[in-house]
């Protein structure tokens, strides 16, 4: 009988389960100083959840954390019950490829049209160039932005390049969606719109998870809150 | 292939957005494959010449100015009677200078100022292949230099055998001086690439964070080298070929007795070339790619 990977002990030791995201006893220090200190948590397949907390409270670390983007000082994190302690380089740059990130500052490559940018999620998973057309015109359509494909990203307003972030992290129909404060330059219209963009991709089946400090947007909404404070889950609703 | 494909665009975008500092890297590298060039063109001429004559195994016996009839027909004699003489021709001064004038061509009018004719006399011999030894024929030339009327006795083979000792220390310098210059050429690839890559560390973080692989990231920069390692080798050998068309191709050079035609390198010199420069290329590359990414992550 073939040995799937499951079985191994390779990092997938939980496939089949319900979690996304858990992490268990997470700690991370910089230097002398602690971003995150014991925390445990658990998110849901399919769950939209919002992260929040004052500036400094840890947000942006512990989504870098569950991006594989650092690695924690202890503890361990399992995302699709993959624990991002044990697995390869190799594997989780795969992992990421399922993983959407919208960041702060956009990420975006400004010497690259908005076509580009959003395509480039989909090139390196090695995909037919008549596909990455296809469904980058596609998602660049859902968010509006057809008639911009051909523009560069400082020729776009701040909202657009939102947009835009976002639509390079769904292109790939991600399984779970990360924004680090996605609203943070807009206006309230503007975070209206990019709210609804969230919850149409929650529609769809992908996990989302936010981190915000914006009292204007947790107050609009229903969805569980996970309250960070100096590096430490001090409350949820 | 869809990859390589990929790569290549990439790579072809990357050289045009940064096609300063490839020209910049091209041309130093182009210089070293020039160098390397003109040095093998060198031995592949000197080494040819050496296995053409050095095979025909020749010896010449000069005779003195004054030298009577009789003399002349004694040594003669001598030579018909050995059995290492496959064949010989006599040469006459006349004959020699003949022979001299012939092969100079329009040089020859350096020869008009001469108020007499100051080439002697000779024998040349033909050696049979059996006693084409180096110690059969260092015998065979005392015997003969000791002959009344001999002034001189040279065979090719002395010096073609000590010519060989000083090709194989050429050979054995070409391979230092090769891999001095290959050294040389792997660190300007790998410090072009180096440049290339800082100025897309955005991108490259980027591409990361969307889930490249990392040889995804790096095959473009690889590519990029092999590239640079290919256009550098082709103009080298383009300018090398330009200047042997100008400077060497119609010249014949003396040397002793025998006529050296120069030319070109062979045509799988050139491919080889070509190809080690790209395998360079890639490699220097490769390096720079791989520190880029060892420090990124330390």
């Amino acid at each position: 009988m073939k040995k799937t990977e499951d079985q191994g002990n390779r990092g997938y030791p939980f496939r089949g389960h319900y979690s996304m995201i858990r992490m268990f006893h997470v700690r991370k220090v910089f230097g002398g100083n602690v971003a995150l200190r014991d925390i445990n948590l658990h998110i849901r397949k399919g769950e939209f959840a919002f992260i929040t907390g004052p500036s400094g409270a840890g947000k942006t670390t512990l989504l870098r954390l569950i991006f594989g983007a650092d690695r924690p000082t202890s503890g361990h994190i399992l995302i699709d019950g993959i624990n991002l302690g044990r697995i390869s380089r190799k594997r989780l740059d795969l992992l990421r490829r399922k993983i959407g990130f919208v960041f702060q500052d956009f990420k975006l490559l400004p010497d690259k049209t908005v076509f580009e940018n959003v395509a480039i999620a989909l090139e390196v998973m090695g995909e037919r160039p008549s596909f990455v057309r296809k469904k980058t015109h596609q998602t660049l359509r859902s968010l509006g932005l057809e008639k911009k494909e051909t523009l560069f990203p400082l020729q776009l307003s701040g909202g657009e390049q939102q947009r835009v972030a976002i639509a390079r992290a769904i292109v790939k129909n991600p399984m779970l969606l990360l924004a680090d404060e996605p609203t943070g330059n807009l206006d309230s219209d503007l975070t209206k719109d990019i709210m609804l963009l969230f919850r149409t991709i929650h529609m769809k089946g992908t996990t989302v998870v936010i981190a915000t400090h914006s009292k204007e947007l947790l107050d609009a909404t229903v969805q569980r809150k996970i309250l960070l404070h100096r590096g430490q889950i001090v409350g949820e609703a | 292939m869809r990859q390589l494909a990929y790569f290549f665009r990439q790579a072809l975008a990357n050289i045009k957005n940064n096609r300063l500092v490839h020209l910049i890297g091209m041309s130093t590298m182009a210089i070293s494959i020039l160098i390397l060039g003109a040095f093998v063109l060198f031995y592949v001429n000197i080494y040819g010449w050496v296995q053409d004559w050095g095979g025909s195994a020749s010896m010449s016996i000069y005779l003195h100015d004054g030298i009577t009839r009789s003399g002349l027909e004694r040594i003669e004699q001598v030579i018909k009677d050995c059995p290492a003489v496959k064949d010989y021709r006599y040469i006459s001064k006349d004959k020699a200078l003949q022979e001299l004038k012939d092969a100079l061509g329009e040089q020859s009018k350096l020869l008009s100022g001469l108020s007499s004719n100051p080439l002697p006399a000779s024998f040349e011999l033909e050696i049979s292949v059996p006693e084409r030894r180096l110690e059969t024929l260092k015998k065979l030339a005392g015997e003969f230099q000791g002959l009344e009327g001999v002034e001189e006795v040279q065979y090719s083979r002395a010096w073609v055998e000590r010519l060989r000792n000083t090709l194989d220390m050429i050979k054995v310098l070409g391979f230092v001086v090769g891999g001095l210059l290959g050294l040389g050429a792997l660190f300007i690839v790998a410090n072009t690439i180096k440049l290339t890559i800082y100025s897309r560390k955005d991108e490259i973080e980027i591409l990361k964070l969307v889930g490249a692989t990392d040889w995804f990231v790096k095959g473009p920069f690889v590519v990029e080298g092999m590239i640079q390692g290919l256009l550098s080798a082709g103009a080298a050998i383009g300018v090398l070929y330009i200047g042997f068309l100008f400077f060497c191709a119609k010249k014949t050079i003396f040397l002793s007795l025998a006529v050296m035609k120069l030319q070109f390198m062979p045509w799988n010199y050139v491919v080889a070339f070509v190809v080690l420069s790209g395998i360079v290329g890639a490699i220097g590359s490769l390096i720079a790619v791989g520190r880029f990414f060892e420090m990124a992550r330390s």
